[in-house]
């Protein structure tokens, strides 16, 4: 488990991460989105103690990772491992010897760590390219082998630090379902960071967005693509290529239907199971046109945004009440 | 007796090469990484002190021309070797004129390894010791052998200087017999040899910095 509580890190005049407090529990995928100087790599550095925290505690497992000197210190460091955007494989070395560089660094045997090495490069789908060198490698395969080296000490913790922004849509797929994997397979804890929300959406249970140093939202995946609070949040959000692009469906819409009521509905994953269309409209009376619709598989769950046009004529007040008794998201464009 | 100049060259090269590189590799390595925020915390403020003075008296050194610094060094010499002149008197001023600029290319060199890397190595438990073997030296090699190679061919042109306090060398074999005695052939032959052993070390050391890069 990952506490943190009320983390503060400044830079001189900058609050690089301003009273933080997320839980991260243990198992789960965790993401943080935010665009770059949102003080999420800051977090990311204070969480493995590479940089130390002005206030507030850090609490891993048992103990606050702040308060740790020396050997516990390197126990503790020794239980978080880390991917990062640029891979940072050692080009010098085959991908056995990047796989197995941490049990080096432990002074494990030779021959022992690159068995070990071995398992791993099969785990991630390497098993054909051990001795090949990084300059041999595509960017989703130099990923794959730092996945490796970062499993290969059996870490509880993997810290990914914009671990699929350099890749391409496909091969960010591959990765992110290999990280679901081990996350599976390990009960690893995983705390993401990236700028993408396309990728934190496809594979986290909760996620935070992060500005200027601070959580201004977190939930869900589901609750924060249902029902976004924030400016930022609903600008991230519509970067995501679902067709859920909310801003610019309304528009095109808006100007399709410049006449009548134009209403958006955000099913959850309990609305988006009933007729509830059906059964308003047998209800009321009011005849609805669907004009746009959607229906998206986020990590945990079902969100459907749905776009319906009723004539100018149709009183909407009561389709409005009736929505919002059955749970259903509405907002009039 | 060309024979005789052609090892003392290769002496006046490869000891002071040996030892230069040694030196220059330690006092690089202590400069880069005392001066780093990567790998060193940048708290510690005294480190950055040693890394700039360090770095200063790189600088001065380098800068003294090799004749002065033979004349500066000559209680040192005579303190090191017994001696003031003879091919092992121009041993030391070698290795303070090629130590800082090996120094100096050990610098350049680790400077290029990739930030991201030392990085990744520290939050995976390196120690500074581990740093330097396994990440920064490996990773620089292919520039190393270069700087190797090039402090080689500069410590060539300085033992031909050498021969100021009568160290002997294929350079002062072309100058004493080509310039003062009127031999133009010997001349011719002495500075053909330089020019085949330059070219010899050129070639093996691209050679061999071709060979370990993999990127």
């Amino acid at each position: 488990m990952i506490v943190l509580k009320d983390v503060t890190k400044s830079y001189g005049e900058v609050d690089a991460v301003d009273h933080v407090s997320i839980e991260v529990a243990d198992g789960e995928i965790f993401g943080i989105v935010g665009y770059s100087g949102a003080g999420k790599s800051t977090l990311i550095k204070l969480i493995d103690r590479i940089e130390e925290a002005d206030s507030g505690e850090i609490i891993i497992g048992k103990d606050d990772i702040c308060k740790l000197e020396g050997k516990d210190l390197l126990e503790k460091r020794r239980k978080i491992s880390m991917i990062f955007q640029n891979f940072d494989l050692l080009w010098s070395k085959d991908v056995l010897d990047n796989i197995a560089f941490p049990l080096m660094l432990k002074r494990v045997e030779k021959k022992k760590r690159r068995e070990l090495a071995k398992e791993l490069a099969k785990e991630v789908g390497l098993e054909d390219k051990i001795h090949a060198y990084p300059s041999e490698l595509s960017g989703g395969q130099k990923q794959r082998v730092a996945i490796a080296r970062a499993l290969i000490v059996k870490p509880e913790i993997l810290l990914c630090d914009e671990a699929t922004s350099a890749l391409d849509p496909k091969t960010t797929e591959d990765i992110l379902d290999l990280l679901r994997k081990i996350n599976k397979e390990y009960g690893l804890t995983i705390l993401m960071i990236s700028h993408q929300m396309e990728a934190i959406q496809k594979v986290c249970d909760r996620l935070a967005i992060m500005a200027d140093g601070r959580v201004i939202e977190e939930g869900t995946v589901y609750e924060i693509f249902a029902d976004p609070k924030e400016e930022l949040t609903k600008r991230l959000i519509r970067t995501v290529d679902t067709g859920l692009d909310v801003k610019k469906t309304a528009l095109e819409l808006k100007e399709r239907y410049p006449e009548g009521h134009l209403l958006r509905l955000t099913f959850d994953e309990v609305t988006s199971q009933r007729p509830i269309l059906f059964e308003l409209s047998n209800k009321t009376h009011i005849p609805m046109n669907i004009v746009s619709a959607n229906i998206k598989n986020t990590a945990v769950g079902t969100l459907g945004v749905m776009y319906v046009h009723i004539e100018k004529r149709h009183d909407i007040a009561l389709v409005l009440s009736e929505l919002n008794a059955d749970g259903v998201k509405v907002e009039v464009i | 007796m060309i024979l005789e100049a052609l090892y003392e060259t290769l002496y006046l090269t490869f000891i002071p090469l040996i030892i230069s590189c040694f030196l220059g590799l330690l006092i690089g390595t202590i400069i880069f990484i005392t001066g780093s925020d990567i790998i060193v915390k940048s708290d510690k403020k005294y480190l950055k002190v040693i890394s700039k003075v360090a770095d200063a008296l790189v600088n001065i050194l380098r800068s003294i021309p090799y004749l002065i610094l033979i004349i500066w060094l000559l209680p040192l010499t005579s303190f090191l070797t017994g001696k003031v002149i003879g091919t092992e008197a121009a041993i030391p001023a070698l290795v303070f004129s090629a130590t800082p600029f090996f120094a100096r290319m050990v610098i350049i060199a680790f400077g290029e390894v990739d930030k991201g890397v030392i990085f990744a190595s520290k939050a995976m438990g390196a120690t500074i010791k581990d740093i330097i073997i396994h990440v920064l030296i490996p990773e620089s090699l292919p520039a190393l052998i270069s700087s190797i190679t090039v402090t080689a061919i500069n410590l060539i042109s300085y033992s031909a200087m050498a021969g100021a306090i009568g160290a002997g060398g294929l350079g002062y074999e072309a100058y004493q017999y080509g310039l003062v005695r009127r031999d133009t052939g010997l001349m011719f032959i002495s500075t053909a040899m330089i020019v085949i052993i330059v070219f010899a070390i050129q070639i093996l050391g691209d050679h061999l910095a071709h060979k370990v890069d993999r990127r």
